[in-house]
């Protein structure tokens, strides 16, 4: 566990030691404050529902940008050699990273908390609704960084690492809008495979054993495949 | 006694084979040159060695452990510099040396000790608090050195350490290197042969992926290789003028024919 932690620290530090991560929170941030308040002026509603399904929207964008350089950075730069050999399992290196960018990215959302305490002063919010859809996105958020991290894996340009994660990302986010072209099984495969059905439901305040089960089992699958990936890199 | 042990290790990259049935072995202290022409597999042999890379046959023992089987314990005693130093640029050269520390299982409370121990060994107490990115191309080298010693390795495995450094850091680099004889095993890989010559008791020599010397410096350097019209041959001779490793060398290269693979013994 020492040497994950040793690892997430590093990666930590090489976010925060150049301008990438205050650039991402600025910039997310900012966008984030505008949309909240445009939203709450539009709907008049004490409700954070369709913030989320915004800040859904946003992070296929701004992960990619996050996860990018997890791997590919390593290869190019030829520390992933150093990785390799040392005493250190693929497994572990997977985990340093993955938690390194879900610390930063609990950061980034934990500091649109504020929203909740904006929307109390004006009216009467349903805390639970709001801390289910907080659940839903921060889920989603860390099925994102482990595609991101996935694609980061497959190659040593950065470039291309983003770029596959925005093509996952949106055949994931935009599957659903296909349903009109098919019926029965394909249609209830695009219903359940698209991320927007998932959040839908934890953004009205309910959490389901279902949606629950599609994102962990989507984090865990491509952290396996991110393994295998190294493994392979490794033993080729 | 033994610290590596490489049995009929080969590799194929498909069609290519980089390395083709080599067997050797390192007795502990030593400090053997490995040399040979860019494209010979020496990376390629080191980056098995490491477990870095997996063999396509053979077997690599180190400290009398098979490398595929107890891969986690093996790393643990292997120092690995590769030919570019993996070095985080946005780290300055303490906190790089800690990370490595870290993830290379030197406990917390030998941290500090062993971080001051090879600032010390490696000359790079005044640099400590300097970024790895405005250092000189000798002082990331020895940076290199120091995270590749800094869990107190067995075997030290340094891939081309004088490549790019000018007279000064080379001799730098290879006082440094000279001084971790009596702690651990040194196999290095090098094409700065005169320097080599100073340092290592023992010489391999890799061609075409295939072993083709593998003999104390002494050995070799009493040798004259006599090249005849039909294949080539070795003779003892005794010279008024010893070979220089150089001449070695380059009488090895310059003739196809003359490739001699070195019996597995």
């Amino acid at each position: 566990m020492n040497k994950v932690l040793a690892l997430t620290k590093k990666e930590l530090h090489s976010y925060f030691s150049s301008p990438i991560a205050y650039i991402i929170l600025i910039f997310s941030l900012s966008l984030f404050n505008i949309l909240f308040f445009m939203i709450i002026d539009q709907n008049r509603e004490v409700s954070l529902r369709d913030i989320f399904q915004v800040m859904e929207f946003m992070f296929i964008f701004i992960i990619p940008l996050l996860t990018m350089k997890l791997f590919a950075e390593e290869k190019a730069n030829g520390t992933m050699e150093f990785l390799l050999t040392s005493p250190l399992t693929p497994t572990m290196i997977v985990l340093g990273k993955y938690l390194s960018m879900l610390i930063f990215y609990s950061l980034l959302i934990g500091l649109t908390g504020v929203y909740y305490f904006i929307v109390e002063y004006f009216g009467n919010p349903d805390p639970y609704s709001i801390l289910s859809g907080y659940v839903g996105i921060w889920l989603e958020g860390a099925f994102f960084i482990a595609i991101g991290l996935l694609t980061s894996s497959w190659t040593r340009n950065q470039v291309i690492a983003a770029m596959t994660s925005y093509l996952i990302l949106f055949l994931l986010y935009f599957s659903i809008t296909f349903t009109k072209y098919f019926t029965g099984f394909a249609e209830n495969f695009l219903i359940q495979f698209s991320t927007r059905t998932h959040l839908e439901n934890f953004a009205i305040g309910m959490i389901t054993a279902n949606d629950v089960i599609y994102y962990l089992s989507g984090i865990l699958l491509c952290l396996v495949l991110t393994r295998l990936s190294i493994d392979h890199r490794l033993w080729q | 006694m033994s610290i590596l042990t490489v049995e009929h290790i080969s590799k194929n990259f498909g069609a290519l084979q980089a390395v083709d049935d080599i067997s050797f072995e390192i007795n502990q202290g030593d400090i053997v040159g490995f040399l040979g022409k860019n494209g010979a597999g020496k990376t390629t042999l080191m980056r098995m060695i490491t477990s870095f890379l997996a063999t396509s046959s053979g077997k690599i023992f180190i400290d009398g452990d098979d490398i595929t089987k107890h891969s986690l314990t093996i790393r643990q005693k292997i120092g690995y510099l590769p030919e570019t130093p993996p070095l985080y640029t946005n780290m300055t050269v303490l906190q790089y040396l800690k990370f490595a520390a870290e993830i290379k299982g030197v406990s917390s409370k030998k941290q500090a000790i062993q971080i001051a121990k090879v600032l010390e060994e490696c000359h790079l107490e005044h640099v400590k608090f300097k970024s790895i990115s405005t250092l000189s191309k000798g002082y990331k080298q020895r940076v290199g050195i120091a995270q590749a010693i800094i869990h107190e390795p067995k075997l030290l495995i340094l891939d081309e350490p004088t490549s790019g450094l000018d007279p000064m850091q080379i001799q730098q680099v290879l006082a440094l290197i000279n001084n971790q004889r009596e702690q651990r095993t040194v196999l290095m890989s090098t094409h700065t042969l005169p320097e080599i010559e100073k340092i290592a008791q023992r010489i391999l020599m890799i061609k075409s992926g295939q072993l083709v010397i593998d003999e104390s410096l002494d050995t070799l350097l009493t040798r004259r290789i006599i090249t005849e019209s039909t294949g080539s041959s070795e003779i003892q001779s005794s010279q008024s003028k010893p070979l220089t490793l150089e001449q070695v060398f380059i009488d090895y290269h310059q003739d196809q024919s003359q490739t001699q693979k070195v019996s597995s013994n």
